[in-house]
């Protein structure tokens, strides 16, 4: 059980080689051995999608894979998606929309929203919806967070017409 | 000296905590960086909900490398004393718990021992192999049955399972029964739920000098958790700070004082080490504090007008095991009898109101604490009214509403309300919704496309900044009222805000921000706020039931005030002028008439820190820091009415809300966008409580809803767009006007909605009297109906 094996992924484009145990979760991987805690855990149960990352471009329950079993893979965290100057879209209007209260979830839904924006340019209320839905948001009613969806994908498509 | 500030309150200013919460820089406990050498644990709960401990053997937990102890009740009773909420009601039966049960376990999902490890997942490990023998004992968790004469004894210092029984009445209910011409009389059910905020409990402690520890808690109520640790470690309370980092939501929960923070702060003290405990869900779900389950027998005596002559209502809240800290189990009990009777003119009241104990896990605060229920039940006979007399049901609350030009009125349970605008909120929000519209329609058909639609209303009161009187009346002695605030013109002139409060999402660091700012005359962006933490600024009673604004926000006005008179006196020294002609705004000071003969906050601030030549005023103290306190009146009372259009679908009972409508009056707004983030927020944990989240425990006291697969929480498909508007009814009665908003969300959503499917289905002969509306319920009624 406290066999050690090796591991090596690309976390926000910077390889990182190391060892864990074999049971190690990648929510704990990236949190705890990488420093990057802005995944967080609600569930363990794959429910609340607070630990969703971006696996090789898809959404992802960092709490439901081993870190082993993404080897060579590469992953994108919550971590990645500002400068130091600017927020990313997505962020921005997350901000001027009030769709974050408290802020434990909302890294899940950015990821998430990331996800939905590169495959659908244009999404209606109700994609943004059904794209939502396996995210849980327990303060904000999620209107504002679907508001903040549909502004970016506006904001997103201006900074890079088709 | 006067302000002239262009008001920072009442603007929808952006938050400030967003940028580093967007970046994945929150800091929540499970963030904290910790010392290299923290020792993590893990609790070993019982599978039972009712046994007697015979045997714990934790030799093969021990032998685990990296299992440092095992710990049980009989251990940890040598370090932390059994803990108690202090109720002072009369026939209150006193009951304490073993923060490890030591003899017996009470529920499902109890602590019996801790493993302490040199990793979360050694601690795990250590869990799987303690192994313990339990003696199964006969179980009750159902409210009904809990008082039967052979139900099992739940806790032996609380005899008949009735913690507390509270009675109340006025002269003339009999008379007022007597003289009805209807009586209109319904039991009520509400489903046990819990607030399930997405970040679960933890905590970390760490032994460090000068204070001994400091205690790192995802909690609502660091002074009181503080206190309490002091308490029941039995150390000294100046030994130890407590901290709040950021939160991941509590909703009431979290303002619950837990076994599991008693034994981190006593193993990180005994051993000598940090310690670090985080929960699971399956722990939350178990071990949080539960809410609402609640049986109401409401009868209400009508004229042939449906003015309401006398109200009787007979409440009984299950209280769970243990009466949990630090409201207690009568939290529910005491509150939904004094709630009931809502914006009505109510002249004749007679309550029972009884908390029995159970097998079930503790019951305490959930935001609304018992409003959902109270206004599911009094609303729910407003509508009984009407179909009774053939009236619209906004006409029978309208002709039972205290009219605002009889404010302030005081209820007939001794509560005040300074202001408010129960008709206006209604009349607005039936606006809104197009209700005489949706009648109209209505009238023609409730069943069309295969869909039942129908519309509910709730109006109601809400409690919010509850004072020290407010909780005395209550029973809960202990509990104070008051918040604090300390002002503090940094010698650059910036400004730092101390309040006694501790935020869970609420936004406190740009609400306060924009109170300071106005109060003291500094421009907003030169003020920082600075909460949660025992280490700055003084006490208080911290967040919870929808205290914040009111409280913190008094407080802070308060402080700035004293701050502004000395940088006047100081500013009016120096520039040769009296303090009542000098104007402070925008951050800085100027004689009145004259911009010109004026100066910074920063330089007046220099000469307060002696940082220049001037000298200060004879007699003027070194410093610009200013503390008050604020303690609220005995409730500040807010209100409004939600509307809810809902679809009821007549084969598969599936309810759509197709409309929701809110008018919320929270007196002075300080920001209004945050304040629609409350509401709408509230509304969606009502959809939840009221359609889809029940925690279901077996008869064998076993729980059937112990992940987030069974305990269905609302998502965005599930949760409506809102309309929302305001009216604003400063309080006359509150320093700087504010009422509460936190919890009016949730209480308004559950009646509106119970109400709307109610209506939806009243052309069909079925009875819409509990809670949670899932389909397999609706489909099964409509079906037994005929529908």
């Amino acid at each position: 059980m406290n066999d050690e094996v090796p591991v090596t992924v690309t976390v926000n484009g910077r390889t990182r080689q190391s060892r864990v145990e074999p049971r190690r979760l990648l929510v704990d991987f990236l949190r705890h051995d990488l420093g990057l805690t802005g995944t967080h855990i609600g569930c363990e149960q794959g429910v609340c999608g607070a630990c969703t990352v971006l696996l090789d471009g898809r959404t992802a329950r960092s709490c439901l894979h081993f870190a082993v079993a993404v080897d060579g893979s590469e992953i994108r965290t919550v971590e990645d998606l500002a400068s130091l100057d600017e927020l990313h879209p997505i962020q921005e209007m997350f901000h001027r929309k009030h769709a974050l209260q408290c802020g434990f979830c909302t890294p899940g839904f950015l990821l998430t929203t990331v996800e939905l924006l590169e495959r659908t340019a244009e999404p209606d209320e109700a994609a943004i919806r059904e794209a939502l839905m396996n995210n849980v948001c327990r303060c904000t009613g999620y209107a504002n967070i679907v508001d903040a969806v549909a502004e970016a994908a506006v904001e997103l498509r201006r900074r890079n017409p088709a | 000296m006067s302000s002239d500030t262009q008001g920072a309150v009442g603007q929808s200013v952006l938050r400030r905590e967003d940028d580093y919460l967007l970046r994945g820089q929150g800091r929540f406990v499970d963030d904290l960086p910790t010392p290299l050498n923290t020792l993590h644990l893990a609790f070993v709960l019982s599978p039972y909900a009712h046994a007697r401990i015979s045997e714990i053997d934790a030799s093969e937990a021990l032998a685990l490398d990296g299992v440092v102890d095992v710990l049980t009740g009989a251990d940890l009773a040598a370090m932390v004393k059994p803990i108690a909420a202090q109720i002072e009601l009369p026939g209150y039966s006193f009951n304490t718990r073993d923060v490890l049960a030591a003899d017996e376990v009470r529920f499902a999902g109890e602590a019996v021992a801790v493993v302490v490890a040199e990793s979360q997942y050694l601690a795990e490990d250590g869990a799987e192999l303690v192994q313990v023998d339990y003696e199964p004992l006969p179980v009750v968790t159902d409210i009904a049955e809990a008082t039967d004469p052979d139900a099992p004894q739940v806790n032996p210092t609380v005899p008949g399972n009735v913690y507390f029984e509270g009675r109340f009445a006025t002269e003339g209910v009999a008379a007022g029964f007597e003289a009805a011409a209807h009586v209109i009389a319904e039991d009520f059910h509400s489903n046990r739920v819990t607030a399930v905020p997405i970040e679960p409990r933890g905590c970390l402690a760490v032994p460090e000098q000068p204070a001994n520890l400091v205690f790192y808690s995802s909690t609502q109520i660091h002074h009181l958790l503080r206190t309490a640790l002091a308490e029941f470690l039995d150390v000294a309370e100046s030994t130890l700070r407590v901290v709040v980092p950021d939160v991941g939501g509590g909703f009431g929960i979290k303002a619950a004082l837990y076994p599991e923070e008693f034994v981190c702060a006593a193993l990180a003290l005994r051993l000598r080490r940090p310690v670090k405990w985080i929960q699971d869900r399956y722990g939350a779900l178990l071990t949080d504090v539960h809410a609402r389950d609640n049986h109401y027998r409401v009868e209400a005596a009508i004229d042939d007008d449906g003015i309401v002559l006398a109200l009787r209502a007979e409440i009984r809240t299950n209280g769970g095991a243990y009466s949990a800290l630090p409201f207690g189990c009568t939290l529910e009990t005491t509150g939904g009898a004094r709630m009931i009777v809502g914006p009505y003119r109510i002249t004749e009241y007679e309550y029972t109101a009884t908390a029995v104990a159970t097998h079930t896990a503790p019951v305490l605060a959930y935001r609304g604490v018992a409003q959902p229920v109270c206004f599911m039940a009094i609303e729910g006979i407003m509508d009984r009214i009407a179909r009774r007399l053939e009236l619209d049901p906004a006409e029978v609350r309208l002709r039972n509403m205290v009219p605002t030009a009889e404010l302030p009125w005081t209820n007939i349970v001794g509560v005040r309300y300074d202001t408010g605008s129960f008709v206006e909120s209604l009349e607005m929000a039936m606006e809104m919704a197009n209700y005489d519209e949706f009648r109209a329609t209505q009238a023609q058909g409730r069943l069309v496309d295969g869909k039942y639609r129908g519309i509910g209303i709730c109006s109601f009161t809400e409690v919010s900044g509850t004072g020290a009187p407010g909780w005395r009346a209550r029973g809960l002695t202990r509990l104070p009222g008051f918040d604090s605030g300390t002002v503090k013109v940094e010698p650059t002139g910036k400004v730092t805000a101390f309040v006694s409060h501790a935020h869970s999402g609420q936004g406190h660091f740009t609400t306060f921000a924009q109170v300071v700012a106005d109060a003291l005359g500094a421009r907003l962006e030169d003020v920082t706020v600075v909460e949660g933490d025992t280490a700055a600024g003084p006490y208080g009673t911290n967040t919870f039931a929808s205290r914040s604004a009111v409280t913190g926000g008094g407080a802070l006005i308060r402080a700035s005030e004293k701050a502004r008179l000395k940088l006047a006196r100081i500013a009016a020294f120096m520039l040769e002028s009296t303090p009542e002609d000098i104007v402070v705004a925008d951050g800085r000071m100027h004689v009145a008439g004259v911009p010109s003969r004026g100066l910074s906050f920063q330089e007046v601030a220099e000469t307060a820190y002696a940082m220049n030549t001037s000298d200060l005023p004879e007699g003027e103290s070194f410093g610009i820091e200013e503390t008050d306190f604020y303690d609220p009146p005995l409730v500040t009372m807010a209100n409004a009415t939600h509307i809810a259009q809902v679809a009821v679908d007549a084969g598969d009972g599936t309810v759509d809300i197709e409309g929701y409508t809110v008018v919320h009056d929270c007196g002075r707004v300080i920001n209004p966008m945050i304040v629609d983030g409350q509401v709408m927020g509230g509304v969606a944990q009502g959809v939840g409580e009221a359609l889809m989240e029940e925690f279901v425990y077996d008869e064998d006291g076993q729980v059937r809803t112990a992940t987030l697969i069974d305990y269905l929480l609302p998502s965005s498909v599930d949760v409506p767009n809102f309309q929302i508007a305001h009216i604003e009814s400063p309080s006359i009665d509150t320093v700087g006007g504010f009422k509460g908003v936190g919890e009016g969300g949730l209480i308004g959503a559950v009646p509106a909605l119970v109400n709307a499917v109610a209506d939806a289905l009243s052309d069909l002969d079925v009875n819409v009297n509990t809670k949670p509306l899932r389909p397999a319920l609706l489909s099964r009624l409509i079906r037994e109906a005929g529908g």
